[in-house]
């Protein structure tokens, strides 16, 4: 079947079209997106009330996954989400200790309409009702430097120890190199932005044109390898449910998703070109006897995201070793090697069984609808052309067929 | 006046035109019979897929490989839409009472692509437990359809 890629859903493909069911599952869903973006002034304005920060917020920025559109649950659950934002300070801050930095931070945010304030090693956490997480990270800007390259506060506390420090770093300029490395899709961007919102039970028009959707800045997952990356994101969540000590970091999976990014890819190709990746440069580390080391391509050598993890060689070769696993499922998928209750378990390895279910289900009633209209086809491999793709439908290299009533007896 | 139906060599040509990769063999003119085989594709898995038809009967498919799944217990059947027998089942595309198929109508456009609908709906039941494409289960099979066209 030769559809070019502008003209057909990217997630006709069905192995693409339930993995991409899966990241919808676990991503932050439209009501709570919304949520966000709303709760970020009103934090701000709550810290600028304070006497010690009036005046002293030079930037409140979102930074990680939020930055990147790439959130998704946090590790052990299907419905929380940790988010972050920077909180660039001014000159009053700049004499302070990392602790005292953190320590008025949290002052600051007593008072707040949340469950509690939680002060961490490098942020201070805000729990919503919701269970939303926002992590508030206090900054200082180095200036002469580039575009918000910072400093920001580590100390464990709660009183003052010698291996409290400011660390280096520029999320929002790795936010920006990762942009620059995963530009729209529009294709992907639109069809994604139908399921997202058809997902989280927003109105979307069934017959909508292809162009008659918003602007692309509304857009959530612009490219296919950041819904790559959430996947990635969410095995590791999996495989790493029981876990207690530190997981291949987020930041760390990004900076490999910008680089794996190449324009076109399906989406399990996406997820296994990333994983390959990964794996790649552990091979290599590991061959070298040395720790992995990733660092921010906007702030090199100093901004490092491979600093608390892998902790040991045999650290960062476990997780080789799940993304190989990772890789041969996919591949296994791709080459429909198995039947689908048997992908369907693998599946469920990989990404969890509930939103696995969810993904099937939500699918299978699609079909289902799909099947009561006459506006399927069929691609000469015998694929199934739903309406999802009803621009592509009309090409003579699809064949439709009349309506017919399935029949028989149950045995 | 009594329309002819598509003779044998029409829809060999009709097939050959729509499904390249369902290849015919045994072909017997003088019975107006023959067989398809091919690997197809709907959704998830790989299919070798056997069409048989014969002229005034009634076309037959069956999944040559992978064997079928069953899952008993589930509320359509341990193999839902099938003929029997069990240990050979051939898949109930249409309804012989909504006349959704007659010897005038071209295999390549019907019988095939209901065998696609057929495997997509199999495949999401097999994932869900659910069947998704409809149909109308029934308790003994019409006299027609008992002996089909082997």
């Amino acid at each position: 079947m030769t559809i070019p890629f502008t003209d057909l859903d990217p997630f006709q493909d069905p192995l693409d079209s339930i993995l991409a069911e899966v990241a919808l599952s676990v991503q932050l869903p439209p009501s709570l997106h919304k949520k966000t973006r709303s709760r970020f002034a009103p934090l701000r304005e709550h810290l600028e009330a304070h006497p010690d920060f009036k005046d002293h917020i030079e930037w409140f920025y979102p930074q990680g996954s939020m930055a990147i559109d790439a959130t998704i649950s946090t590790r052990g659950t299907d419905d929380e989400y940790d988010l972050d934002v920077v909180a660039q300070l001014g000159d009053r801050f700049r004499t302070m200790a990392p602790l005292d930095i953190l320590l008025a931070l949290e002052q600051a945010l007593q008072g707040y309409p949340v469950a509690a304030i939680i002060r961490q090693t490098r942020c201070v956490t805000i729990p919503y009702a919701d269970r939303m997480h926002i992590d508030v990270t206090p900054a200082l800007r180095d200036y002469g430097t580039p575009d918000r390259q910072s400093r920001i506060t580590h100390a464990k506390g709660p009183t003052a120890s010698t291996d409290d420090r400011l660390v280096d770093m520029n999320a929002f300029g790795f936010a920006e190199w990762y942009r620059s490395r995963t530009p729209v899709e529009v294709p992907f961007a639109k069809a994604f932005h139908r399921r997202w919102l058809d997902h989280g039970g927003m109105e979307v028009r069934a017959d909508a044109e292809v162009d008659d959707v918003p602007d692309q800045t509304d857009f959530i997952v612009k490219n296919t390898m950041t819904l790559a990356l959430q996947l990635v994101k969410r095995y590791r969540n999996i495989r790493y449910a029981n876990y207690a000590g530190r997981i291949p970091p987020s930041v760390m999976l990004s900076c490999f998703a910008g680089y794996a990014a190449a324009p076109r890819l399906g989406l399990a190709e996406a997820v296994i070109r990333l994983s390959n990746a990964i794996i790649l440069e552990i091979e290599a580390a590991s061959r070298a006897a040395q720790l992995l080391y990733v660092d921010n391509p906007a702030h090199p050598g100093r901004d490092v995201f491979t600093d608390r993890w892998p902790a040991s060689i045999a650290q960062q070769n476990e997780f080789a070793m799940h993304l190989r696993d990772l890789v041969h499922s996919l591949e296994k998928m791709r080459k429909r090697q198995l039947a689908p209750n048997q992908m369907m378990d693998e599946l469920r390895r990989s990404f969890g069984d509930r939103v696995v279910t969810k993904a099937a289900d939500n699918m299978a009633t699609r079909l289902g609808a799909a099947l009561e209209t006459p506006r399927q086809g069929f691609a000469r491999s015998g694929a199934l052309i739903l309406p999802a793709a009803a621009p592509a439908i009309a090409r003579p290299s699809l064949v439709t067929a009349k309506p017919n009533t399935f029949f028989g007896v149950k045995i | 006046m009594v329309r002819p139906p598509l003779t044998i060599d029409e829809q060999i040509a009709d097939m050959r035109r729509w499904w390249p990769s369902m290849r015919a063999y045994d072909i017997d003119r003088d019975q107006e019979a023959a067989r398809w085989v091919g690997h197809v594709q709907p959704q998830f898995t790989s299919y070798r897929l056997e069409l048989r038809y014969r002229v005034w009967g009634n076309p037959e498919v069956r999944v040559l490989s992978p064997s079928l799944v069953r899952q008993p217990g589930n509320p359509e059947g341990a193999l839902p839409h099938v003929y029997p027998p069990m240990d050979d089942p051939t898949l109930c595309l249409f309804d012989p009472a909504a006349y959704e198929w007659h010897p005038h109508l071209r295999i390549a456009e019907t019988i095939l692509p209901w065998s696609f609908k057929w495997l997509a709906c199999y495949e999401f039941w097999l994932m869900t437990g659910r069947w998704v494409g409809g149909g109308r289960h029934v308790d003994l099979l019409p006299r027609s359809l008992s002996g089909l066209t082997r």
